[in-house]
Order: structure tokens, then sequence, then C-alpha cells
């Protein structure tokens, strides 16, 4: 039996091919996945390992929230570094700060890349502890010196001597390239920019004068280093802890590796995406193939092959394609890690360079998962097969074993329940693998729902090209409409990509006019000034809320903040806003209580967590803030939804003694409405590059213009997903374009010209790609609509189903289609006529 | 009528015929020749089988009961919807009758299930069609081989290359199907029919996609396999010519046995079928 599969496999090399690509690119997708983001975790690791290998130690605050590299610390005061020095067995130490500081490129525009980091640090001096590496010029010695980071020095054009400008907590400041570095073996650190300054400077520079965010300690060499970091241990005062280098290493790399694994994970999800509907696409060629092989199936159960061997073949058929694809995914996987590589620093993140790694386990899941999808969609059409009755071998009746139509609805309308039940639970809960497992039940249920009305659908679609093409488009509309069941599994893959682009409009024009909505509810302010970074951390510094609310023709201002805090033993989101001209640039509207209560040092909710938390006006919370430690706030107010300021406001005089250095994240103006407030406010901060301000009108289009930015990416992820689904339409086509061969021929024989079969094959591809698109976007509107309603609650307010989006998708669809079907078309207009009628 | 004689070049070489997987039968041994001739290769008892319900039933098999018996060749003849060709399928396990029992040797089909059924098929039962019916992706040689490679058991070398060398197809062994004459593919069919020494073959039609030349053949090596290698062969056919190679000639008409003949000639089916067509 064996050899009866593969030989059968090896005559048909073009059907394997097209089947294969399916599961190919899926795989690809996610051995790209996992070989871009192990190599990412090993260069990382190696790199964290480098810039520590000279470091014993870390003196260090102890982590007032959170833990490891993503902890909230504290600095230590500068007098512990002599303590420290004077600790016997110490060789070395010495402090460092990092903080702020934001090049200005030599078109005077702020640099900063994408979402890392613009740091400003202390350059170490002794290069034998010190993370940076000088590759050119000397070391900073006074106030106006700084060292570049190689990779942004190279990127925008700086050398030995230039001067920069450098934006920073407070006003910007200009300085001299005096040296180049590079960071441990890296040009950069993932793409963040470094400015690095002589100590004293640093810490004057970053706020922290007399205090250090750590202290790096090398041991003598050859003293008993647990008994040295005893010894400083019992030195250091309260808050004040000591690690050694390894740990700091372990710490860093397992932070870079959570952020890695959403990135990972959200990758992985448009892999799995890709591969369902791929497994559709296995699951309609694998029908179709065993239909065509009918006779010679029930042949071989004549001459003796049992049920379980013919299930078995056809099975193994499925798990060797699986098989061939998902190595040859595999090795693709490497080819598009490099490529996502190359994206990714042409969007100016510069990876720290590294072998790339192709880990053990990326093999086995691409293998499982590859093999594991194939297999499982050719259930279907082996127990199909099996169903085969040998006499079939020998009569020419075709016996449709078509599950009766009862049965299907049945069955199909089941799944789909039970798909909208874990649907609606995951949504209320939330569970995001309940969500994921409704979709699927979902796309499978209606996928089995979908025969039942694909004849009368095709007929209705049809219409079209039956009165424009004349025959052709007859015989199109006939041939989508003579297996239904076929045609409704091919439409099935292209269902699923389709509803998931429309899901994504919906919530994404529905998000898109909520941020905009939100910004009305929540401010009154006519100019917002706020981070031109829109991805990266927004902040800038305390000179521009001073400096704007000086323009003439500005009423009133108010300085938001940002930073995270404990709350009732969790970590959460704290907004401030200056208490003075609240009303004028925000709107609270409070449920109870009064914004008046801000400047008494209370803390207003917002009433959501006041509903959850059951917390009314007047009971007291106990919060924790990094700096000032643990304390009990009353609770002042409660107020409606705020989209600005979120869950948990105080008041700016509060909000600056409790955290060290704040930056401010946005400034609120108001203006008397005279003309030309906002460029006189624009004049007044062209220092400030990394700054802009926006009228209202202006930020909620920057809002909606994220939210695209967003659905732009996600389109781009799911257009794998509908590239495949066209793959399967091809793949449908190519077959009906076999098995029809003697029609064609016949249709030929009596006068058909080539560019009438063409059209034929066109009007079915056509008919076939609309009918996937209308179920697509039927379920995928509902899905979208289901999704919104599910997030009322967290500020996302209307529902918004962006019609003439779905009609541009319909119309792709159908292009798609005709596209889909040129290879075919023209391999059935390409026939030889006679040969054709000779076949049967 | 064309007969090998004994001890002619039909003798397999060296050793007797294992002709079915019980009993050893060797060409000289009489008492067992009486013995299989004493229990039929096949038999059903008032085969019925009906399609459709109402006004629209349709009797293709009205009671029919018929013996085949061991080392004949016997022809079933008759016209268009007579149900020659739901007799052969019934009796063969492809088809299932709606009321009445059928035999292999001493076996009640009726009593198996699929798997039964696929054995019985596999280990006992023969088949060569009009169509050849060959794999097309597969070569003769592993076409002929194929019941044995479903089964899991080796291929007996020597009686391969035997029939391969009787049928003229040794040198066809790896060519695919498409690649062979029409002839050449059923002789392929009818080895891989003998393949498994199985009781009975049931042959629907076989010279039917052949010219006169091949069909000669193909009907006379069917005739020897039955005189020199006991073989037992039930025929379906129309043609008064082939009928004549067969020991015995059963004549059906609408979905019942309606005459036998035996011994027939080409000239005594035609006028059979004549006084039965009238």
């Amino acid at each position: 039996m064996w050899k009866v599969t593969i030989k059968g496999l090896l005559a048909h090399k073009l059907r394997l091919v097209l089947t294969a690509l399916a599961i190919v690119l899926g795989v690809t997708f996610i051995a790209g996945t996992f070989v871009l983001t192990d190599t990412l975790h090993n260069t990382f690791d190696t790199l964290f390992g480098n810039i520590y290998q000279n470091i014993d130690f870390q003196v260090r605050g102890v982590a007032q929230f959170g833990s490891g590299g993503g902890a909230t610390r504290n600095t230590v005061p500068q007098s512990i570094l002599s303590t420290v020095r004077g600790v016997p067995g110490v060789a070395e130490a010495e402090g460092s700060v990092t903080g702020f500081a934001q090049y200005i490129g030599h078109d005077g525009k702020a640099i900063s890349s994408g979402a890392a980091p613009s740091l400003g640090v202390s350059f170490d001096p002794n290069q034998a502890i010190s993370a940076l590496h000088l590759v050119q010029g000397r070391p900073p010695t006074t106030p106006h010196d700084v060292v570049m980071d190689l990779g942004t020095a190279q990127k925008y054009g700086f050398s030995v001597g230039d001067r920069v400008r450098i934006l920073l907590q407070g006003p910007t400041q200009t300085f001299t390239v005096t040296g180049i570095a590079k960071f441990g073996t890296a040009d950069n650190l993932a793409g963040a920019t470094l400015a690095a300054f002589d100590i004293p400077t640093a810490q004057a520079l970053m706020g922290e004068v007399g205090q250090f965010d750590s202290i790096d300690v090398v041991a003598k060499p050859g003293a008993d280093k647990a008994a040295v970091q005893r010894s400083i241990a019992s030195v250091l005062p309260r808050g004040v802890e000591i690690v050694t280098g390894q740990t700091v290493v372990n710490e860093q790399t397992s932070n870079i590796s959570s952020a890695l694994g959403f990135f990972n994970t959200a990758l992985l999800v448009f892999a799995f995406i890709a591969l369902f509907v791929g497994g559709f696409t296995i699951l309609n060629t694998f029908s179709i193939i065993v239909g065509q092989r009918t006779k010679e199936l029930a042949l071989l159960r004549i001459v003796g092959a049992s049920r379980r061997q013919v299930f078995v073949s056809v099975l193994a058929e499925a798990g060797i394609v699986g098989l061939i694809s998902s190595v040859i995914g595999l090795g693709l996987g490497v080819l598009a890690a490099l490529g996502l590589e190359a994206l990714l620093s042409g969007f100016g993140v510069t990876l720290p360079s590294g072998p790339l790694a192709f880990e053990a386990r990326t093999v086995v899941v691409c293998l499982v998962v590859g093999v594991g999808i194939t297999m499982v969609s050719a259930i279907g059409p082996a127990r199909r097969a099996v169903r085969i009755a040998p006499v079939q071998a020998v009569t020419e009746q075709q016996v449709e074993y078509e599950i009766s139509l009862r049965r299907r609805f049945a069955w199909g309308s089941g799944i789909t329940l039970g798909g909208i039940a874990a649907l609606a639970a995951g949504l209320t809960v939330p569970t995001i693998e309940l969500v994921g497992l409704g979709a699927v039940l979902i796309f499978i249920g209606v996928a089995r729902l979908a025969p039942a009305i694909a004849r009368p659908m095709a007929s209705a679609l049809g219409r079209p090209p039956a009165r424009l093409l004349g025959m052709s488009g007859r015989l199109g509309r006939e041939n989508s409409m003579r297996s239904p069941r076929r045609t409704a599994q091919t439409a099935s893959a292209l269902m699923v990509g389709l509803a998931l682009v429309s899901a994504i409009a919906v919530f994404g024009a529905s998000l898109s006019r909520s941020a905009t909505q939100s910004v009305d509810n929540a401010v009154s302010a006519d100019i917002i000034v706020s981070n031109s970074n829109n991805n990266g951390p927004g902040s800038f510094s305390t000179t521009v809320p001073t400096v704007a609310a000086s323009v003439p023709g500005v009423t009133a201002s108010s300085t938001v903040y940002g930073g995270q805090f404990e709350v009732r033993g969790s970590i959460q989101s704290l907004r401030a806003l200056s208490t003075k001209n609240l009303t004028d640039t925000v709107i609270l509207n409070m449920d109870s209580g009064s914004p008046a209560a801000l400047a008494r040092g209370d803390l207003l909710i917002d009433s959501t967590t006041a509903n959850a938390d059951h917390l009314v006006v007047g009971d007291t919370v106990p919060v924790k803030f990094a700096l000032t430690g643990d304390s009990r706030m009353r609770i002042g107010g409660i107020f409606q939804s705020n989209a600005l300021i979120g869950s948990y406001l105080v008041s700016q005089a509060f909000f600056v003694f409790h955290f060290q250095n704040p930056l401010p994240g946005a400034v609120l103006l108001k203006t008397d409405g005279s003309a030309g407030v906002e460029q006189a406010v624009q004049h007044a901060l062209r220092g400030f590059p990394n700054v802009q301000v926006q009228s209202r009108s202006q930020f909620e289009a920057s809002q909606s213009a994220q939210v695209n930015q967003l659905l732009g990416l996600v389109y781009a992820l799911l257009a794998l997903a509908v590239i495949i689904a066209l793959i399967g339409i091809v793949n449908t086509l190519m077959l009906s374009v076999f098995e029809r061969t003697h029609e064609i021929g016949l249709l030929r024989a009596v006068g058909m010209k080539r560019r009438q079969i063409r059209a034929m094959i066109r009007s079915e591809s056509v008919i076939l790609a609309i009918f996937g698109a209308v179920i697509g976007i039927i379920v995928g509107t509902g899905l979208g609509i289901a999704l919104v309603s599910s997030l009322h609650s967290q500020g996302i307010s209307s529902t918004v189903v962006p019609v003439s989006n779905l009609v541009i998708f319909l119309i792709i669809a159908g292009v798609l289609g005709l596209i889909a079907a040129s290879w075919p078309a023209r391999r059935a207009a390409r026939l030889d006529v006679l040969a054709a009628i000779a076949v049967q | 009528m064309p007969r090998a004689s004994v001890g002619s070049e039909w003798v397999h070489p060296g050793r007797p015929f294992n002709l079915t997987n019980r009993e050893i039968v060797t060409r000289t041994d009489e008492a067992s020749t009486d013995q299989r001739a004493a229990s039929p290769a096949a038999h059903s008892v008032d085969l019925r089988k009906t399609y459709g319900s109402g006004d629209a039933t349709v009797h293709a098999l009205a009671g029919v009961s018929v013996t085949f018996q061991r080392g004949h060749f016997t022809a079933v003849m008759g016209p268009s919807g007579s149900g020659k060709s739901t007799l052969m399928h019934c009796m063969a396990g492809l088809d299932v009758p709606t009321s009445g029992q059928t035999f292999v040797g001493d076996l009640d089909l009726g009593g198996l299930d699929d798997t039964g059924l696929t054995q019985m098929r596999r280990d006992r039962i023969g088949f060569v069609f009009q169509s050849f019916n060959l794999v097309p992706t597969l070569t003769a040689g592993e076409n002929i081989t194929l019941p044995t490679d479903l089964a899991g058991k080796k291929v007996d070398k020597e009686w391969f290359d035997y029939l391969v060398r009787q049928l003229g197809i040794a040198d066809r062994l790896h060519h695919r199907p498409s690649e062979m004459s029409g002839g050449q593919q059923q002789r392929c069919a009818c080895a891989r029919a003998l393949i498994n020494r199985p009781d009975l073959i049931f042959a629907d039609e076989p010279t039917g996609n052949l010219d006169s030349n091949s069909s000669s053949e193909m009907l006379g090596f069917l005739r020897r396999s039955v005189t020199d290698l006991g073989q037992s062969i039930v025929m379906v056919t129309h043609d008064a010519h082939g009928a004549a190679f067969a020991d015995r000639v059963v004549f059906l008409a609408d979905g019942q046995v309606v005459d036998e003949l035996a011994n027939p000639t080409a000239d005594s089916v035609l006028e059979r079928v004549r006084k039965l067509g009238a």
C-alpha cells in the first residue's frame, strides 16, 4: 500500500506542489518567527554577558515593585561608593546613572528610532569595567563633552569634534562629540541611542546630583568573591542591595525574553491563522483527490485492500505532503528570519549581530504543526475514501456519499453555536484562548453550513457573468453550482481570511472613532503639546510647559504626568494633572466627590474601577510609591471614564513629590481663541524638536492615524492567510480542469474559442471568490461587532461598520479570483482538442 | 475446442500447485479432484437484489440459485440488464444482496463484515475486468503483486515468474499500464487475478475491450488455467465465441436463470441465444 501511496504522489507532482504550498507558507512563518526571536534572544544574552563580563557585583536600590530587570528602584547615595571602595577585596568600583537624553540631528529633527529609548548615561573612564568601549576619540571630561554610540554616529553622520544639540530633562544643551563608542560588541543597544557624559555632568543632567542608579564592583584577583559580597552587604544601608554580575545578566536577559515573548506570540498567532486557512485548502484538495481517485481506491478495495489500508494510505499521503512542506518551510523560515531582521534594521532597529539560532524546538514545532495540520485536515477526506464501495470500480454509477443535508445542517449549526458560546464566554471573562477557540469553531461550523447555501449563492452570484459573457459565463456559473460542497470548501478558506480582515476593519474603525470621540470627551484644551515620537516613551523636558504657558494668547495650561504605583497590591498607571486649570483643559465628569479633592492629596478613580473594586468616596486604599514607600490614600472622587486620564488621577504637586525627576508627557493649553496662537506656541517650542504642537482636531487625527498604522500592519500579516486561500482556489480550479479535460475538449470540438474557455474558468473563479468573501465579510463583521461591544467598558464606546472598506474587500476578492484563475484558465484553453476528447 | 493437453508447458515446473491456501492439489491426484468436484467453488441460494421501491422497484436479481463447480470454466450470458454483473458482484462479495445467500466454498458471505469480505476477496477470489482496471501509477509488475502486497505476504517468486512468462509479459514488468497495449494490460490483470492462487476467478467481459487476436489469446489462457491448473473461473460475456471456451454456459434473463448448456460450441450458444431471444 505504501508503494501505491508514494507512486501516486510522484505521479501528481503538480498537485503535490500546490497542496504543499499552503503548508510551506504557514510553516515558513512559524520557523521564521522562532529563528528570529531565538537569534535575538541569544544575541542579547551574549551582549549582556559581554557588558557585564568584567563586573563581579552590582550595588543598587532594592526593587520597590516589579522584579529583576524591569523593577522600579531608587537611586543610591554617592557616599556609598567610597564605602564600597573601602571594603577589603574590592579592586574597582564606579557609580553610574541613566536617564533621558535625545540627540538632535543636523537637520534639526530629534533623533529617535521606533520604540527604542533615547538614553543619557554616565561614561565610566575605567574601560576595564565600562560597558561602553571607545572606538574613536577620547572620554568626556568637561560638562560640554559627549561620547556618542557608533550606530547613531554612522546613521546620522556625526564624527569626533562635531557639535551636537541634545534634548534633556532641563533646557536643551549643545555638546562636543569627543568620542564614539560601541556598546559591548554592538554598534548600539537594539536601536537605542546613547549619549555618555562624564559622571558629574551625567548626574546633573539626569537630575541625580549626589546619587547613582547603581555601582559596579570588581573584586581583587584571587579574592574570595562570596566573602567580598558578604563584606559589602554588611556595610550597605537599608534599601540598598548587592547582586552578582551574573544576576544582572540573567535579569536583563529575562527582561528581554519576556518582551520578545510577546513579539513571538503575536507573530505566531498570524502563523497559525495562515496554517488554519491552509488546513481548509488541504481539506478541499484531498476531498477532490479522493473524489477523482474513487475508481482507483475502489479497485484497491476489490483486490484486497482493507478499509484501514485505504484510510492509512490517504493519511500517509497527507503526512508525506505535510512532512515535505514542513521541511521546505523550515528552510525558508531561516531566510524569512534574515528578511525580517533586514526589515527591522531598515526601520532603524539595529540589532546586535549574532549567528542565527536554529533550535531543536523550532524543528520539532514546525514538523509537528505542519504534519499535524495536514493530516488532521485529511481525516475527513480519508473517511470518505473509506466509504467508497468496491463495486464503484466496475460500475459507472457515481455514488456521491454526501452526508444528508439535515445532518450537515445539524452539525454545522451545533459547531457554530458552540463557537458563539465560547466566543461570548471568552469576551465576557475575558479569556483570549476562549475567544480564539470560539472563532475557530465558528469558522468550522460556517464552513460546514456553507454547502447548503452554495448552490443558490453561486446561482445568484453567477447571474451577472452569465449575462455579460453569454455561454462562457453561463457554463462558469453551472460549474460553480455543480458541486456545492467543493464550491463551499474552496470558498471557506477565503471566508476565514476575509472574516479576519473584516473583523479587524470593524474593530479598527470603531477604535478610531472611539479614539476621536474620547479626545472630545476627555479634553477641553485647544492645543495639545506632546512627544512627537508616537511609538516611544512620550516625555520631554520640564522646560516645555513653562515655555508653552508663557506664550501670549494661552489662557490656561495643565501639565500631564504619568507613572506607575502600587495600589491595593497591584501595579497600576497613575496620571497627574496640575490642579490650577484643571477644568479649563480637561473634561472631568464626576459621579461623586469633587476634583477639588486633588488639592488635598486625594486619589481620584474612574467609575469602572470604583465599581469593580467596590470603592466609594471616603474609602482609603493602601498605595506604594517607589520613592516614598507605603502609605494610604483617601478616595476623593469618582469620575466617568476618561481616555486621557485612565483609572487613577492625582495632583501634579503630589506626583512630583512621590516620583523621582518625573518628565511631563503632555501639556494641555487653553487659548483666548485669537488666531495664530498655535503658531506662536510652535515657534516658542522650536528648540524642542521632540515636541509636537497640535490643535485638538490634529491630535484627534493623529490618534486615528496611530490606529490605522497598526491596522496596516495587521492587514499585512493577514494578507498571508488570504494568499493561502487564493492558492486553494488555484488548486481547486486546476484539479477541476484536469477532471473536466474531456468536457473541455468537447466544448472546444463543438466550437468554443480559447478565449471563451478562459472566460468560463475565470467566471467560475470569481464566483468562488465572491462567495467566500460575502460569507467571510458577514461572519467577520459579526465577530468584529462582538469584539467591539465586549470592549465598551474599555473605552471603545462606538461600534462602526466601515461599509466602504468592506465593499472594497469584496471587489479585491473578485479581482484576486480573476488572478487565481489565470493559470488554470490558460491551461484549460491550451488543452489539445483531440487528446482531451480521447481522455475518459 | 482448443484444449491444452496434459503434460504441456502449463505444468508448473518442479512442484505441485497450491491452488488454495488450504489444499495441495497435484495434477495427478484424482481423489482430490473428485473432492473438489464434490464441493462447489461458489453457489447462491435464491439470490435477490432489488433497487428502488414501490412502482419504481427494479428486480436486478429475482431469485437466482446457481452453482459454480470447482475446476470448471462457467460462462454467464444474457442480454443487457439481465443481471449478469449484479450476480457476479453479489457472489464476489462486492455488492450486498437484498435477500438470499451466497457462498464461496463453504463460506457464507452473508455472515461477513467488511473486513471479512475484504479478506475473502483478497485471499480466495481473483478479478478480471473489461476495462483492465490496473492502478495507473504502478508498473505492471507492481500491479500483479498488489494483492499479495496488500495482504502483507511475500510474493512467491517462482509462481510470479511462471505466470508472467506464460502470459508473455515478462519483458513489460517495468512499464506503466499507459505504456502497454490493451492485450498486455489484460494479461497483466490476469496475472494479478492468479497471483494469490484464488479459489475462484470472476471475469467480467474480459475480452470486451480487446481486438480479436488478443481476445483469443486471453480466452485460450483462461481455458488452459482451468484445464491445466485446475482453476475455477466464472466469466460474464456477451460473446458466443467466447462462451464456447467454457465448460458450461448459464443463461440469465430478467434476473433469473433461464437455461444452461454443457460443453458449448459457438454454434450451439448462438442457437440457444436466438431461441431465448425469440
